[in-house]
């Protein structure tokens, strides 16, 4: 693992999926004569936007209104997310979907050929773009070919990086970055720099997430000094299949599918969840109701359901029904046919004649790295975007399809300052950064390449992670849940110092980046147990059992989890909400819950 | 370091799908329709070159050897019509609004019914 | 079925650093009937042999990383059920007609130049302009494409295609399958230029018609077809140059 040889630009992107590629696409408008490094450790279309099914949030639709899709988004975090930074995203979402639309996205459309909308949940009107249920497989392949038509976009595909690299300003200049083929460390650097390397949801054994999620963009702004923002919350999506993980977009829900325990009654209605409408009922499915519920209230539902006894027992654990027969083979397969097609191939179901097993499943964090509504760190040159950043519009639980708005719109917002940052501060020293990544690739060789080493393996230190955390940080915990947590993660990360790996060669060395990738893991549990320990009231996804109100005197506030050195736990501080036009209310679900009062002043 | 693998080239990779097979006997089956298009041309030829000259091609093609030849060069030319007709819905798709039309029916559309249509305006002429 | 129940795979293995020649290498594997091609493989390096390298990340058949040759035939392997073998044996192999980089990792060099020369996104002047908002575009000029857009660039049709495997200058199912989705999008206006690298030596002729890139294809993009329907269009093309050259009349 020589040191590679140095390249330089003037922005670097760590990340090549829906976040860093819009970013790079942003810059290379912005400033033509800039070169962009996207640096990505798989080939930036396997990046998992990929896998996103149900659809994208903007409205655009006459019947709809920004101040709408505003307030949905803000009682769907549960008064955690800042006003500033939702209404910056709902006021841009609509031009940077039609954006998106202009540079290929294959929408579905309504007969007349505009854009058609479908329901999703929490939200109080259909706003919800898609590409029949493919949608974050379009956008990101769109987003990429884009990308190919920007001479001055570089890719640095199947790079690892491993590092931040400052300068003695203390400003962001690059990355140090493993080259996959050759094994070598390469120092990537750049006048500013954008993390957009996605989310985290790899802390726990049965998530949507695929295998590149592993928190290591958190991880790295962590260690060089940024706090991770609002850790705890952890979305669970109601309706992943049994055993693999695998999701079934919430968008069969948005096309009319209903929930039904072992006894095939609809029981979210048991929930204050609305009113359960005969599926033949018009005004089926209802919006911000049953089975359009937002994702935390439904998950919870499950767990009290399968307390209760009324869930189906599998081999693969408690299970509800999705029923979509009702819908017909036509609507399935115009819809939602990957739908059709994931539970054939993976559960053996054909929706069409059978209902499907489903079971909540991790599928999304809603913290991560602090940034503001420019997508900037308290690191200057450093800008965050997309499932890694935390800005905060999601707060306390995301409303499904505005994650991958969220990607295109503080994409650009990222890519517009870092390049504005680059042109106030060209100048850095670059013998400093390259003996730092240096440094960096020999670091790792001597961690993970000694020999000598009589440590455990990757496997047996990830599935105690797995444990701790499903178990100690699942839908519902309590202050001893997650003590033990805190406890097994402090003790795993120090068994990982000694963890042994069996393949010390260059090319290619999957298992290293595996040890790298459990690397990140550790230190992001660790923030989410810790924050969640901290965190003394219950509060969207973050469910205490032994604090179940949720309490604004003391915590409408941010976690903060700033990184400690010598394995002592995170320290903890707060950042008050913003709080603009939309005072804490209550968040209600169900027949006329989207009413809006008045907005309120300033409080 | 420049360590790629680059497999051997393989000569016999058409017997290694039985696509590739189906693919060159299309292929092999194009002989026999070009070489029925020479006998074909080499009749007008002898048709001008006066009766005596075709009658006597047209005996010499009676022969059991040339009526043999006759009936392999008409299975490979069908065979040979049919693998195009089969294609022929993925080369030409024919929309109605959203839906595509089916592949059997394009086929007919397309294929089967002008090759129907064109052979029973021959025969008729042919036969008038 | 006894919980003890195993399996065999038969994997290929080259270290470029160490190796000159391929090498197979048998693994034991637990036999579990909801496992896939893919698990078995994770499960190895996992507990038996950390060196062994492959790609995968979404496990459901959508990023398009862990295409392999699986008894012969290029499949996604997180698609491939080990039920649909046992009780035999499995031989993993990487997919054919790309150079290997080590065990079951393949180049793709090629096709990212491939794809890139097709100019595989919108051509057209407004196309960064917003404020009209969206173009126009009926469901039934969305059908006109929308199979050719469904690529999850896996590469199976590559490895399928005898003609890949020997003509560098062939751009191969994928990439003129994601040209032609272009070329039929009612809101792009690039076609003459996408022909232009249609047109050259074999790019687009190259092809024969095998058809196996179709039959492959786990997400029925149908390649091949795309391949016949944009020959037809680059021979339009290549007869109006012909009429009236530099392409005046297009
Ligand atoms: C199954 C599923 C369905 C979803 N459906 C929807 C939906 O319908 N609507 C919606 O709004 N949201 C949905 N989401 C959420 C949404 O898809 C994600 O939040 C979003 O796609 C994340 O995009 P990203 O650009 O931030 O990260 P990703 O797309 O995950 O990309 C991360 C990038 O960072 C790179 N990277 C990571 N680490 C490193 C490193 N160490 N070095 C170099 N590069 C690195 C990776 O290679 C990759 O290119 C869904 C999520 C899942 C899992
Ligand atoms: S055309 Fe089909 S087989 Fe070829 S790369 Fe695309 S999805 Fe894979
Ligand atoms: S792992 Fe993504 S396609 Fe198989």
């Amino acid at each position: 693992m020589g040191h590679g040889t140095t390249q330089q630009h003037d922005v670097i992107i760590i990340g090549g999926g829906g976040a860093g590629l819009r970013a790079a696409i942003a810059i290379a408008q912005e400033n033509p004569s800039f070169s962009v490094a996207c640096v990505s450790k798989v080939y930036p279309m396997r990046s998992h936007t990929v896998t996103a099914e149900g659809g994208a949030a903007a409205s655009i639709k006459p019947n709809d209104s920004l101040e709408d899709h505003i307030y949905d988004t803000i009682s769907g975090a549960d008064w955690l997310a800042d006003q500033d930074a939702v209404e910056y995203f709902v006021n841009e979402a609509p031009a940077e979907m039609i954006q998106l639309e202009h540079w290929g996205c294959p929408w579905s459309r309504e007969p007349d050929g505009s854009v058609a909308v479908r329901p999703f949940g929490g939200m109080k009107i259909e706003r919800t773009w898609f590409a029949a249920d493919k949608t974050g497989f379009h956008m990101l392949h769109s987003l990429f070919q884009t990308t190919l038509k920007y001479g001055n976009i570089v890719r640095y595909d199947e790079h690892f990086a491993t590092k931040l690299l400052l300068d003695d300003n203390g400003n962001c200049r690059g990355c140090a970055a493993i080259e996959l083929r050759t094994g070598s460390t390469r120092a990537i650097l750049g006048k500013s720099v954008i993390i957009c390397t996605g989310g985290a949801g790899k802390a726990f054994p049965f998530t949507t997430n695929g295998s590149i999620k592993t928190g290591d963009g958190m991880a790295m702004a962590y260690r060089a000094g940024v706090a991770l923002k609002d850790m705890e919350f952890i979305q669970y999506h109601p309706t992943g299949l049994p055993g693999t993980g695998i999701l079934i977009t919430e968008a069969s829900r948005g096309e009319g599918g209903i929930l039904v325990n072992k006894d095939g009654h609809r029981f979210l209605q048991d929930y204050d969840l609305g009113e359960a409408l005969d599926v033949s009922d018009p005004r089926h499915p209802q919006k911000r109701a049953m089975e359009l519920g937002p994702r935390d209230k439904l998950s919870q539902c499950f767990i009290k359901e399968r307390d209760a006894g009324r869930t189906i027992e599998t081999k693969d654990g408690h299970v509800m029904h999705l029923d979509l027969r009702h819908l017909g083979e036509a609507k399935i397969d115009k819809k939602i046919p990957f739908v059709r097609e994931l539970a054939r191939n993976y559960a053996g179901i054909d929706p069409v004649h059978q209902p499907i097993p489903v079971r909540p499943v991790v599928h999304y964090v809603m913290g991560g790295i602090d940034t503001d509504t420019d997508a900037a760190t308290n690191i200057p040159g450093l800008y965050a975007a997309g499932e890694c950043a935390c800005v905060s519009i999601n707060g306390a639980n995301r409303l499904g399809s505005n994650s991958l708005t969220e990607l295109l719109v503080f994409g650009a917002q990222a890519g517009r300052h870092a390049a504005r940052f680059a042109m106030d501060h060209p100048d850095y020293d670059v013998s400093a950064l390259e003996a730092q990544a240096a440094d960096e690739g020999a670091r790792v060789r001597r961690t993970y390449f000694d020999a000598s080493r009589k440590g455990e393996r990757i496997v047996t230190l990830r599935t105690e992670l797995h444990d701790a955390m499903e178990d100690g940080a699942g839908i519902y915990r309590d202050a001893d849940s997650l003590q033990a947590a805190c406890a097994t993660v402090t003790d795993l990360r120090e068994r990982y110092r000694n963890v042994t790996l069996d393949d010390h060669t260059n090319s290619f060395n999957t298992e290293l980046t595996a040890a790298l990738e459990l690397g990140s893991l550790l230190e992001v549990a660790e923030a989410m147990a810790n924050s969640g320990l901290k965190r003394t009231e219950s509060r969207g996804s973050h469910q205490r059992t032994d604090h179940p109100e949720r309490n604004d005197d003391d915590f409408l506030a941010h976690s903060m989890a700033f990184r400690q050195e010598g394995g002592a736990p995170p320290r903890i501080d707060y950042k008050p909400v913003t709080i603009t036009k939309w005072p804490p209310g209550a968040r209600t679900y169900g027949a006329g819950s989207g009413l809006k009062k008045p907005a309120g002043e300033t409080t | 370091m420049s360590g790629q693998y680059h497999r051997p080239h393989r000569w016999a990779w058409f017997l290694e799908r039985p696509g590739y097979m189906r693919f060159m006997v299309r292929e092999l089956t194009s002989f026999f329709v070009g070489g029925y298009l020479v006998v074909f041309l080499i009749t007008l030829a002898r048709l001008g070159g006066g009766e005596a000259a075709f009658a006597e091609w047209v005996a010499a093609l009676a022969s059991p050897g040339w009526m043999a030849a006759h009936i392999v060069a008409l299975v490979a030319a069908v065979w040979h019509a049919v693998t195009w007709f089969a294609a022929v819905p993925q080369a030409m798709p024919i929309y109605l609004g959203e839906e595509r039309l089916p592949a059997p029916i394009a086929a007919i559309v397309m294929g089967y019914g002008p090759w129907l249509t064109v052979t029973a305006v021959i025969v008729w002429w042919v036969l008038r | 079925m006894p919980a003890q129940d195993t399996m065999t795979l038969e994997i290929f293995r080259y270290h470029p650093e160490t190796d000159s020649e391929p090498r197979f290498q048998s693994f034991e594997v637990p036999y579990n009937e909801d496992w896939v091609v893919l698990d078995a493989m994770n499960w190895i390096k996992d507990h038996v042999d950390g060196s062994l390298t492959h790609r995968w990340s979404c496990r459901m058949g959508v990023c398009g990383s862990c295409g392999m040759m699986v008894n012969g035939e290029p499949k996604l392997t997180c698609a491939a059920f080990l039920k649909d073998y046992y009780p035999f044996s499995i031989k993993v192999e990487p997919l054919v007609n790309f150079a290997v980089e080590r065990d079951l990792v393949v180049s793709l060099d090629g096709f990212m130049e491939k794809l890139q020369a097709v100019k595989p996104y919108i051509v057209r002047d407004d196309v960064n302009d917003t404020s009209g908002g969206e173009y126009m575009q009926t469901p039934a000029q969305l059908a006109q494409y929308k199979q050719y857009s469904m690529c999850i660039n896996c590469m199976l049709c590559y490895a399928a295609c005898p003609v890949a495997g020997h003509e560098d200058e062939f751009l191969g199912p994928a990439a003129l399958a994601l040209g032609h989705r272009y070329n039929k999008d009612s809101r792009d206006q690039g076609q003459s230029e996408r022909l232009d690298v249609m047109l050259m030596g074999e790019a687009i002729w190259g092809c024969t018609f095998v058809g196996e890139c179709t039959e492959v294809c786990p997400k029925h993009v149908d390649p091949a077809g795309a391949i016949q329907q944009a020959k037809a269009g680059a021979a339009q093309e290549y007869f109006k140059r012909f009429v009236a050259p530099k392409g005046a009349g297009a």
